[in-house]
């Protein structure tokens, strides 16, 4: 994997802009656009058993998809969790950032690894973690039970809740980073002005800061949404082989049944749906603020 | 529009003394500035005043208002920032509303509010524009047309033109001027310019490692500052170090007799002397005080030519002279006489 350096370094300013961005779009072309053409191509593809993959240029995958009632509730799953959890990040995650934003403390740079601190462990690591917490016998039930608060355990482990309490950890992070990063920028001379002309909090939060930090708000529950969607290792290990979500369907399809064209179509459905509810909540939540 | 008092007001950070026993009362109506140095405490008083700092001890009145512990939102203090801190996702109208939006006045009473308030400040026609389209001179009256518009009991202005360029900032200076004597408001403004609030201030209060180091319009400042650091930051000072050997007498470092006026007590002392009650040559015939002093350095400044001489080894000192046609010009190494009158001379206890 060499790069040759650009030529176009010594010409003027653009040529060294374009020479700039040059690494970062073959690698994009390469290693993204290329893949997803050609699994496009594989869903338009037939999947006969014992014969894998035979060219062709059908929509039976995806109708297959949308016909199976089986594989829509999984999309609505996946759909469900990932708005729990994108909302959830959202509600923790916007006074997290504030506080760290608008922190004088010399230990701030510490507090900014401290939320960063989740990313260092592996998801799976991370999973395992939750677990030996969650199952029947593990800390939480065990401490609870200890305490002779109940007397059954609590089913956690393999549940939905397991799940998005899971993804909520990974994801809560990416939050808190991309909101304090907007928040930094709001001069907090604003939020003064606002309380000096007479606005509460909740009426300075509403009418100000949730305002101005609308851009942050935007990345941070795309991000977030986006790695909800396509979350693989907490589902399966939290959710148990019996709770189904999309990422873990798509590696299913292609691992275990070897059928890459189905893999391919529910590749593009999650795709296309991440898309389309990222825009269509975008479009609402500016339409509304704009 | 009311009376503001501020009582034994005390702020400590840790075991810094931030603000330490100030106590001030400004009338209605009253321009009252802040002055100081960066980090003397002038900033956070400001602050408690507004509310956004709350006071270690001490208390705040606004007329009959206690409002020591009351947060900013119920305290009607208008502000306005250096930074301007208009609200950039709203029109110049939106801003100007804010305060009437918050209080719920009928939309019917906002519209006629906002247009007085920014025809006060000579932005009438710009109810649709964003901040962002504004120059900074412009946004600031902005700045003010909003903190107006709430009908403050007192106006607080943050060090309002220092981002400004420096011909703007005469004019919004005498703009606010005007505006505050027309209105009859209450009005602190924290400074660190000096001319800015010789110009601006009815009174003035000059601050320095949180204490206040005097209170007074700006004749009694520059006249009969209270101490030394006065005598330094208000206008400019010689200073000579010595002793006050007997009252009315002052000895130099380098053993000059100099007779002062009135002036109490005895010991290590400093003697400071406007530059401009320092007389030369001729003129310096009928002072009572008249040495001779080796020119050091010449400065030309245009009006005034800043000229430093020494008087003995140890004694240094600043005069001005007025650039005038056909006044002597004197040159580094000449020798020269200066004179000053008794009562031009002030001494002060040295401080530790």
């Amino acid at each position: 994997m060499s790069t040759t350096a650009p030529e176009a370094v010594a010409g003027g300013r653009t040529g060294l802009a374009g020479a700039l961005v040059v690494p970062a779009t073959i690698f994009v072309a390469i290693g993204l656009i290329g893949p997803v053409a050609i699994l496009f191509r594989y869903s338009l593809n037939q999947f006969i058993p014992g014969q894998f993959m035979v060219d062709g240029l059908t929509i039976e995958n995806y109708v297959k998809f949308f016909t199976d009632t089986y594989y829509l509730n999984v999309l609505m799953r996946t759909v469900r969790v990932a708005v729990v959890c994108t909302i959830a990040c959202l509600i923790m995650g916007f006074p997290l950032a504030y506080v760290l934003a608008r922190t004088e403390s010399r230990f701030k740079n510490l507090l900014i690894m401290a939320v960063v601190l989740p990313l260092f462990v592996g998801n799976a690591v991370r999973a395992a973690g939750w677990m030996t917490a969650f199952g029947n016998r593990g800390a939480l039930n065990a401490s609870l039970m200890g305490l002779g608060l109940i007397n059954q355990p609590i089913e956690i482990m393999f549940t939905e809740t397991a799940v998005i309490i899971g993804i909520v950890a990974v994801n809560l992070p990416f939050m808190v980073l991309t909101l304090q990063s907007v928040i930094e920028g709001i001069n907090r001379n604003v939020e003064e002005a606002a309380f000096s002309l007479g606005a509460g909090p909740v009426t300075m939060f509403r009418r100000v800061l949730w305002p101005l930090a609308l851009p942050g708000i935007l990345a941070g529950t795309i991000l977030t949404f986006i790695l909800a969607m396509n979350a693989y290792a907490t589902p399966v290990l939290l959710g148990g082989p019996k709770f189904q979500t999309m990422g873990p369907l798509v590696y299913g399809q292609f691992a275990q049944q070897n059928n890459w064209p189905f893999g391919g179509a529910i590749s593009f459905i999650l795709m296309t749906a991440t898309l389309l509810l990222t825009v269509a909540a975008h479009l609402i939540v500016q339409r509304r603020y704009r | 529009m009311a009376r503001l008092s501020l009582t034994h007001l005390q702020k400590v950070y840790g075991d810094f003394n931030a603000v330490d026993d100030v106590t001030i009362d400004i009338s209605d109506g009253e321009f009252l500035v802040l002055l100081g140095p960066s980090g003397c405490g002038k900033t956070t008083t400001l602050r408690m005043v507004a509310g956004f700092v709350p006071p270690s001890a001490g208390k705040i009145t606004i007329g009959e208002r206690d409002v020591t512990v009351l947060p900013p939102w119920k305290r009607n203090c208008g502000l306005v920032f250096q930074s301007y801190a208009l609200f950039p996702h709203l029109t110049v109208a939106e801003n100007v509303a804010f305060s009437l939006e918050m209080r719920k006045v009928p939309h019917a009473e906002r519209a006629p509010r906002v247009a007085e308030a920014l025809r006060l400040v000579q932005l009438s026609g710009f109810d649709e524009r964003y901040p962002r389209q504004l120059s900074g001179g412009q946004q600031q009256r902005v700045a003010l047309a909003r903190a107006l518009a709430m009908q403050p009991d007192v106006l607080l202005l943050d060090e309002p033109l220092s981002n400004l360029d420096a011909k703007l900032r005469q004019e919004v200076r005498v703009e606010i001027r005007d505006l505050q004597r027309k209105l009859g408001l209450t009005t602190i403004m924290v400074t660190h310019d000096q001319e800015e609030a010789l110009t601006m201030a009815d009174r003035l209060v000059v601050m320095e490692k949180g204490k206040v180091r005097q209170i007074g319009n700006q004749r009694e400042l520059y006249e009969r500052p209270a101490d030394r650091f006065v005598a330094g930051f208000i206008g400019r000072s010689a200073f000579l170090d010595g002793e006050a050997t007997a009252p009315g007498r002052f000895r130099s470092r380098g053993g000059l007799d100099i007779d002062v006026g009135a002036a109490a007590g005895t010991g290590a002392a400093t003697l400071a002397l406007r530059p401009e009650r320092i007389s030369v040559a001729a003129e310096a015939g009928t002072c009572v005080n008249r040495f001779e002093a080796r020119v050091e350095h010449v400065s030309y400044l245009g009006a005034l030519l800043d000229i430093d001489v020494r008087l003995s080894e140890h004694d240094r000192m600043l005069l001005q002279l007025p650039n005038r046609q056909g006044s002597i010009e004197p040159k580094p190494g000449d020798t020269i006489t200066i004179g000053w009158a008794e009562d031009a001379g002030l001494v002060y206890p040295r401080e530790p």
